[in-house]
């Protein structure tokens, strides 16, 4: 019997490679290509796009205007020895202040984030436990609703929270609380609570189930399960997103100032507004410096919390370094 | 088979139990089986024939798929009382990154320190911590106390695991390979004084052990769990009689 199928054949030819992953990912890059076309009316403006940042680099950003490092002339500086009078500079200002924020916010948003991502991790099953805590007194219906939404409430409000952008935050609170720093702490602390109560619920999540129910067979309370097992066994990771928070909330901490939250995003927006691009690159510059220093202090700090600890823990050259001028 | 009065009554009954995950395939189905205070049954078969699983549903991890299993006297999902079980799982269950004596405090306080009503918090307790530690001394760790786990060998993890169900003072342990990565002198100091907990408290030990010579030497009962077939319990010759 001849089993030969002319259209199987074509097929296999011409589409067998498009069953493999790499032919999936291929799909979805040229779908990703012909929406993207969809959007964009004229291609040409994209040609401009090198042209204008030639022009507007030479004529507006460069050289960068330094003056933003010298003490601002009232207040008047009284900082001794001079050579620390930069410190009265609206740089070192903003960026203490955002650094402030960055962290007061982490410290804060951590505390409340942990306690929400622990009712809101499924492998620790709080819904059951409010079941079996509520159905003593009522087994009816009204139990059944209150423990369905118990245990999609810290998902929901985590969610909720995550769903606006820090910046978007930073406006509802300074309308609510006025210009400064109080309403930046705020934004940060919310949008905190939203994202590292994420990254912990999944921390928790992805814990190995073992320590759970050996906890469970002992006959532990669910506070001691949360805090004396989930906690520690996932502390790694927790701390580790501590840290990653912070240099988060410090680089967005420079956007929301331009929205009136304080830090030196106040300084950009100002010097923006008058067209002063040499002194708003000079803030960039600023900034992306600090952030590249805290990036590596994290690297530090987050091997301190890796699983071989004292083993491959990176020397501060081996951080600044590349791998190949380090050997 | 030890000498068991009449009136005694089964720390596990297991009544005509089937289980597995899977409702329409069960992995091993068990008509009786009865285990009373101060005796040592091991379990052993094959790989896959669900040993830890029936280790995992008598712990109330795992729900039968039929029948009652009866554990210290609740008669499962009932939870038994607090610090009542004390489980060993195959992979230790420890808290990786918490010290030896974190870990084993786990189990004192299960099984020494009543929690506070409502809130289930456990105040710090002398005699919870001198119980630890004794655990701890006995299965010689005592230079390990304040070592993350995560930093200690196989076999020291495994010693940890049981010094943690020793802390507890179980009225059942129950132990998935607890021995395995131990060498021989250690085999013989663990066993040592598990039997000795379990002989002197009046508890009982539920091991599955996969070498079933070793299995023979430490139990006074043998169940051999064939491949899940009508009758999965069958009675090892040399060992003692099974009561099913």
């Amino acid at each position: 019997m001849n089993d030969f199928n002319p259209l199987r054949k074509f097929l296999d030819t011409f589409f067998g490679p498009l069953r493999s992953w790499l032919g999936i990912f291929i799909l979805i890059f040229l779908f990703s290509i012909v929406v993207f076309d969809g959007m964009v009316n004229d291609w040409g403006r994209a040609s401009q796009g090198l042209g204008n940042l030639v022009t507007f680099f030479n004529e507006s950003l460069w050289p960068p205007d330094w003056s933003v490092l010298e003490p601002r002339a009232y207040p008047v500086c009284t900082v001794y020895p001079t050579f620390m009078d930069f410190t009265c500079s609206t740089a070192w200002i903003g960026m203490v202040e955002t650094m402030k924020i960055a962290f007061v916010s982490t410290v804060f948003g951590a505390i409340i984030s942990l306690p929400i991502s622990i009712l809101a991790s499924r492998n620790l099953d709080y819904a059951s436990f409010f079941y079996e805590y509520l159905t003593r007194w009522n087994d009816g219906g009204i139990i059944f609703l209150l423990v369905s939404t118990l245990s999609y409430l810290p998902r929901f409000l985590l969610a909720a929270f995550r769903s606006l952008p820090s910046i978007i935050w930073a406006i509802f609170f300074v309308i609510l609380v006025g210009y400064g720093p109080l309403a930046g702490v705020l934004a940060m602390t919310v949008y905190t609570v939203g994202y590292l109560g994420k990254l912990q619920y999944e921390a928790i999540e992805g814990m190995t189930k073992t320590p759970l129910d050996a906890a469970e067979a002992m006959g532990l309370t669910r506070f001691e399960i949360a805090f004396k097992v989930v906690i520690p066994e996932c502390a790694n990771d927790l701390i580790s997103q501590v840290i990653f928070m912070f240099e988060y909330n410090f680089r967005h901490g420079t956007v929301i100032g331009i929205v009136g939250a304080g830090g030196i995003g106040y300084y950009i927006n100002l010097y923006l507004k008058f067209l002063q691009y040499d002194k708003v690159i000079a803030y960039l510059i600023i900034i992306f410096v600090v952030v590249l220093i805290i990036d590596f202090i994290s690297i530090k700090a987050r091997s301190y919390f890796t699983e071989d600890i004292g083993l491959n823990r990176p020397s501060w050259k081996s951080i600044f370094l590349p791998s190949s001028v380090n050997k | 088979m030890t000498n068991i009065p009449k009136n005694i009554e089964p720390i596990i009954r297991l009544n005509d139990v089937s289980i597995g995950y899977k409702h329409d395939k069960p992995l091993v189905q068990i008509p009786n089986l009865e285990i009373f205070p101060g005796e040592i049954v091991a379990i052993a078969g094959p790989s896959g024939v669900g040993k830890s699983t029936l280790l995992k549903t008598i712990a109330g991890l795992i729900s039968p798929i039929s029948g009652s299993i009866e554990v210290c006297g609740k008669t499962i999902p009932d939870s038994p009382k607090r610090g009542k079980l004390g489980y060993v799982p195959q992979s230790l269950g420890l808290v990786r990154h918490a010290s030896v004596l974190h870990n084993v405090m786990l189990g004192a306080n299960a099984g020494h320190n009543t929690p506070i009503p409502f809130i289930g918090v456990c105040l710090p307790s002398s005699f919870a911590k001198k119980k630890a530690i004794q655990a701890i001394n006995s299965m010689g760790l005592e230079d390990k106390i304040s070592e993350p786990i995560r930093r200690l060998s196989g076999g020291q993890q495994r010693r940890v695991a049981t010094a943690r169900t020793l802390a507890q003072c179980p009225e059942l342990i129950m132990a998935d390979e607890f021995l395995s990565e131990l060498d021989e002198k250690t085999v013989g100091m663990v066993l040592k004084e598990v039997t000795k907990y379990v002989k002197s408290s009046n508890s009982a030990l539920l091991v599955v052990e996969h070498d079933i010579t070793r299995a023979k030497m430490m139990a006074d009962r043998l169940l051999v769990i064939d491949d899940g077939r009508a009758n999965p319990f069958i009675t090892e010759p040399t060992a003692m009689e099974v009561k099913l």
